[in-house]
């Protein structure tokens, strides 16, 4: 999501209405409004709408589906006469660019931070963090034509931008803030991406920094434009999104030619949508002449062809259109959704449990009859939980988190009862006597599947407690079992059993190991067991 | 006025007739104990029937050895009746009370010793030990050294003494039934009649008595298990699944470009391990690169087959949610479900690295973005919330989207969940052909509203006294039931 900071005078300026209205209808375009101060609000875009980045973009946008200025923005691009030539080394490299030159700007320190702003705004959401894409904006009069795209020697050596003398490519990654944050984009490569004025002087290296030589300050009038990336389309997006832009303000867009085609254009893409399709997917009604009305408000341009189907002009900000119901979203907005008659759909189906969760159900029927409370513990867990604190050897069959974010959640647990055991030492100060039961999943191997655990503390609590408890629960459940002696170092030998069930180990009841007990820091006996709810008959997935 | 027990009354009919007597004498005189006759007299005091008063008196006692002193004199006193002039120490030594007197006597400085031979020292007298030893007064130096000598002893004497009230007479007047009380029933005397003749004592029912608790299911859990009741009354089919997806189902499928940010490591829990792709897995790479057989573009670029074999901990139901789907191809379907996804996320008040979501999807001819909304005011609405508006909204496996709202007293208006239609590209590669109405919400933001939380953690690391007392059926307007 984008912060974008729309200031009110220039909003007005460029829509010919007051704030108030505008910031009350932007959310029903697609926006959240975080806050709002005495000159400026600060509305919050989603990813897919690069082109709202900008007051300019905000405004233009707003005219439409407020119906003060509809239909299909046009920008007229004259060619600049400018050349920009790329260099085939930078084919494994980095090899797409696009550019533009714009005229007759007049900046302020406000109007400067915008495009900044945009600037920012459109590496995180289209270029990921400049690796896709980065932009730079120069200024022109700094510079003289042809510009061209090569791929430098990593020596090389300009002043960037901010700094005061000369830094190699290779020392920039290293001593330069932003060359610091983006490093990994290039310095696996042989040769860096750099561009380059006529007279060898330097504009950027791409993705990293500008030359200070062109920077662009209240003085500038006309900027050269560089995008260059991975990414043909995104490069190319980011470019006609920075001229409309511009180009709402006033300023004149001309072409540059590269590989011998002269871009940007700026001209809209056509698609031939279905009027059928498009009602049937929103669930409206709407002749062809309605839709194309609607559709003039989001900006596009349209016209009805016959009643069925409707041509459309997406204009060349648009990022987001890549199929055709990205258009009927833009109907159903203009239509407004606060305007459907909602009502759900006459599907019938009738509602089945699953099997996991009905025996879930009847589980906690179970232990709540013995007056047990539920808890919910996290499945995140780490091994001196899970194993060492249970005196249990660590097993090689637990997952583990690739990048764990803290030491306290490194694998996923492989049993209930060390989760259970931690809620008793969370709870040390209530009331006693505690009993405390948790129904869940576990991984093992991968596979998620079912556990139960239960736990009693209290002055009292021994092996007779947890057995009859045990039990109770397997009875209820219907499962035959037979008891043999157990190993399970977490609890007393003497006072351990495991359950068989179906000739297969299915859970472990006893009495808690006074050392598990330190190890916890818990002051009493405990009666716990725990039971692996596949043993249940009609459990699915075996 | 509360009822008296039995032996409340017993006193209280004894101090009518003495007034005012000690709690030894009381006990004589109803066959108990002092302390007894003590807790009696609270019990009536705290009515406001009798006074109790308590009385401490410090006194001394003589032990064996003091008795002996008092009889015949202190040891020093004894040996210095004997020591004339110059008397020889050895001489000194035959008397019987040499052994503590001489001491004694050095100590006060009433004699000394020279060349063998004990001297008085002026006129040496015990005179002022003899007069503590008759008559020890508490918090006299000498009568201090005499107990630390084992002579005296100190003691207290305590004397209770409780007399009647106003109150008390004229309760008492309104005569008071001694009749034996029964407390608990025994087999034999409901069996053979005879509690027809017992006096059944009266117990206190303004007295709160100690608390008890059920054994209950966990609130967040009483929600969710509400959640599902919607749902299963609606018509839905509930679905379950791996906590561990390949990114295939949890991320490609969902036409979730390989590139975007959601699926950085930052966000994702990542798995060393790697899962097979599903049959048809082409199909999805098709559509991701050339937007397959339908009218998109696709993402462009080349999908990368090892990425989408990595396996994670599932970051959304929605992964469990298009596997069905691929299953069950074929309308109607209606499924739900409710269940743990995971973000890396560092735990802090309102985040926690594992949670619920829920997830709700409907196929079927003729669905449409209205029924999506429709669904959207009819789920929420028997959660509680009857104001529900829509915004427009981004997710990137559906198109239309949409954000509900939900009006929230105190809160104002609060974002709850997202919903769309699955684009194109999500159902066509296995071949569904009409449209999915989808939605989504935390589970564990809803509970921290309705729970009236305001720290996410305590829904899994709970404190036991909040389960003990959330009550099981919720009053939504009051937060308190219980005695008033």
């Amino acid at each position: 999501m984008a912060i974008i900071g729309l200031p009110y005078k220039y909003l007005k300026r460029l829509t010919g209405t007051d704030h108030e209205t505008i910031l009350a209808r932007l959310p029903m375009i697609g926006s959240e409004v975080e806050r709002q101060e005495t000159d400026h609000a600060d509305v919050e875009f989603f990813p897919d709408r690069p082109d709202l980045f900008s007051v300019e973009g905000v405004a233009r946008a707003m005219r439409g589906f407020l119906d003060i200025e509809t239909g299909l923005p046009r920008y007229t691009v004259k060619p600049s006469g400018i050349k920009f030539t790329i260099d085939p080394n930078l084919a494994a490299i980095r090899p797409y660019l696009g550019s533009a030159i714009i005229r007759n700007l007049s900046f302020d320190e406000e109007s400067i931070l915008s495009i900044m702003g945009l600037q920012e705004a459109l590496h995180w959401a289209v270029g990921r963090g400049r690796s896709k894409v980065a932009i730079g904006i120069h200024d022109l009069d700094t510079i003289k034509p042809p510009f061209h795209y090569i791929a430098s020697p990593r020596s090389r050596k300009f002043i960037p931008l901010d700094f005061e003398r000369e830094l190699s490519m290779d020392e920039i990654l290293e001593k330069h803030p932003k060359g610091r944050d983006y490093a990994k984009i290039v310095k696996d490569f042989p040769l860096f991406p750099l561009i380059i004025d006529n007279e060898n002087n330097v504009c950027s290296f791409p993705p990293i920094i500008n030359g200070e030589r062109t920077r662009v300050t209240t003085r500038t009038k006309n900027i050269l434009l560089d995008t260059t990336g991975t990414d043909k389309k995104a490069v190319q997006v980011a470019v006609n999104i920075i001229c409309t832009a511009m180009a709402e303000t006033g300023a004149a867009i001309e072409s540059v030619e590269i590989d011998g085609v002269q871009t940007p254009l700026l001209a809209p893409v056509e698609r031939i949508v279905s009027v059928r399709e498009c009602c049937d997917l929103i669930g409206v009604e709407l002749p062809a002449t309605e839709i194309a009305n609607l559709l003039e408000k989001m900006r596009f341009g349209a016209q009805p062809v016959g009643r069925d189907t409707v041509k459309v002009q997406v204009p060349c900000y648009r990022a987001d259109i890549m199929h055709d119901w990205d258009i009927f979203e833009d109907v159903a907005i203009a239509y407004g959704y606060d305007k459907f008659a909602v009502e759900i759909s006459p599907t019938f189906a009738i509602g089945r449990a699953h099997p996991v969760y009905t025996i879930a159900a009847q589980v906690r029927g179970i232990l709540t009859g013995l007056g047990y409370l539920e808890m919910m513990p996290f499945t995140l867990t780490n091994e001196r939980v899970l194993y060492d604190a249970m005196q249990r050897e660590r097993s090689s069959r637990v997952l583990s988190l690739m990048h764990p974010i803290s030491e306290e959640q490194t694998v996923v647990r492989t049993d209930i009862l060390p989760l259970l055991l931690e809620m008793l030492q969370v709870n040390k100060p209530r009331e006693l006597p505690q009993r405390l039961f948790a129904t869940g999943d576990v991984i093992e191997d991968m596979r998620t599947t079912q556990r139960l655990a239960a736990a009693s503390i209290h002055l009292n609590a021994d092996l007779s407690e947890a057995y009859a408890c045990t039990d109770a629960v397997l009875r209820e459940l219907s499962i035959t079992y037979i008891v043999q002696e157990s190993k399970d170092p977490a609890f007393i030998d003497g006072r351990r059993g495991d359950i068989i069930a179906g000739g297969k180990k299915v859970g472990v009841f006893g009495e808690i190991h006074p050392a598990v007990l330190n190890a916890f820091d818990l002051e009493h006996p405990v009666a716990a067991f725990e039971l692996d709810l596949r043993a249940v008959p009609g459990y699915p997935y075996l | 006025m509360a009822e008296l027990t039995q032996n409340e009354k017993r006193l209280l009919a004894a101090l009518v007739k003495e007034h005012k007597a000690d709690a030894p004498h009381l006990a004589t005189l109803l066959d108990t104990t002092p302390e007894a006759v003590i807790q009696w007299a609270h019990l009536l005091e705290d009515k406001g029937l009798v006074r109790h008063e308590r009385m401490v008196d410090k006194t001394f006692i003589y032990t064996d050895e003091g008795k002996e002193y008092l009889k015949h004199g202190l040891p020093e006193t004894q040996l210095l009746k004997f020591i004339r002039n110059d008397t020889p120490l050895v001489e000194l030594q035959k008397h019987a009370a040499f052994r503590i007197g001489f001491g004694q006597l050095r100590k006060k400085g009433l004699i000394s010793v020279n060349n063998g031979v004990v001297l008085k020292v002026g006129e040496p007298s015990t005179a002022d030990d003899e007069a503590a030893l008759k008559n020890p007064r508490a918090g006299g130096q000498r009568t201090k050294d005499l107990i630390k000598r084992g002579i005296l002893q100190e003691t207290e004497s305590v004397q209770n003494t409780v007399s009647i009230q106003p109150e008390g007479l004229a309760l008492a007047k309104q005569g008071l039934d001694l009749r034996e009380e029964t407390g608990t029933l025994t087999r034999d005397q409901i069996l053979t009649g005879e509690w027809k003749n017992l006096n059944l004592r009266r117990y206190d029912i303004a007295k709160l008595p100690r608390r008890v608790y059920p054994g209950k299911t966990h609130p967040y859990q009483r929600l969710i298990e509400e959640m599902r009741q919607i749902l299963l009354e609606m018509g839905f089919t509930e679905i379950y699944g791996d906590i561990v997806q390949s990114s295939f189902w949890n991320f490609d499928a969902l036409f979730q470009p390989q590139d975007h940010p959601a699926r950085e490591m930052q966000d994702t829990f990542y798995l060393k391990e790697q899962a097979p792709l599903p049959t048809g897995w082409e199909k999805v790479r098709d559509m991701h690169e050339r937007g397959g057989e339908t009218s998109s573009t696709g993402w462009g670029g080349t999908w990368n087959k090892k990425k989408a074999e990595q396996c994670v901990l599932r970051t959304h139901t929605t992964s469990l949610s298009i596997q069905h789907l691929a299953a069950n191809p074929n309308p109607p379907v209606k499924a739900f479900c409710i269940s743990r996804v995971y973000r890396r996320e560092a735990i802090d008040p309102t985040h926690t690295p594992e949670f619920e979501q829920l997830e709700g999807i409907v196929m079927d001819k003729g669905v449409s973005f209205r029924h999506l909304l429709g669904y959207l005011k009819e789920f929420y609405g028997r959660m509680g919330f009857e104001d529900v508006r829509f915004r427009p909204a981004y997710f990137p496996y559906t198109e239309p989207s949409v954000e509900p709202e939900i009006y929230v007293d105190g809160l104002g208006w609060v974002e709850m969940g997202g919903a769309g239609i699955f684009r194109e590209e999500v159902t066509a590669p296995w071949g569904i052909t009409y449209p999915v109405l989808a939605w989504g919400l935390g589970v564990s933001r809803v509970a921290m509203l309705k729970l009236g939380l305001k720290d996410l953690r305590l829904l899994y690391r709970s404190d036991i006294e909040w389960i003990r007392e959330s009550p099981v059926h919720r009053d939504q307007k009051v937060t308190k039931g219980g005695r008033k």
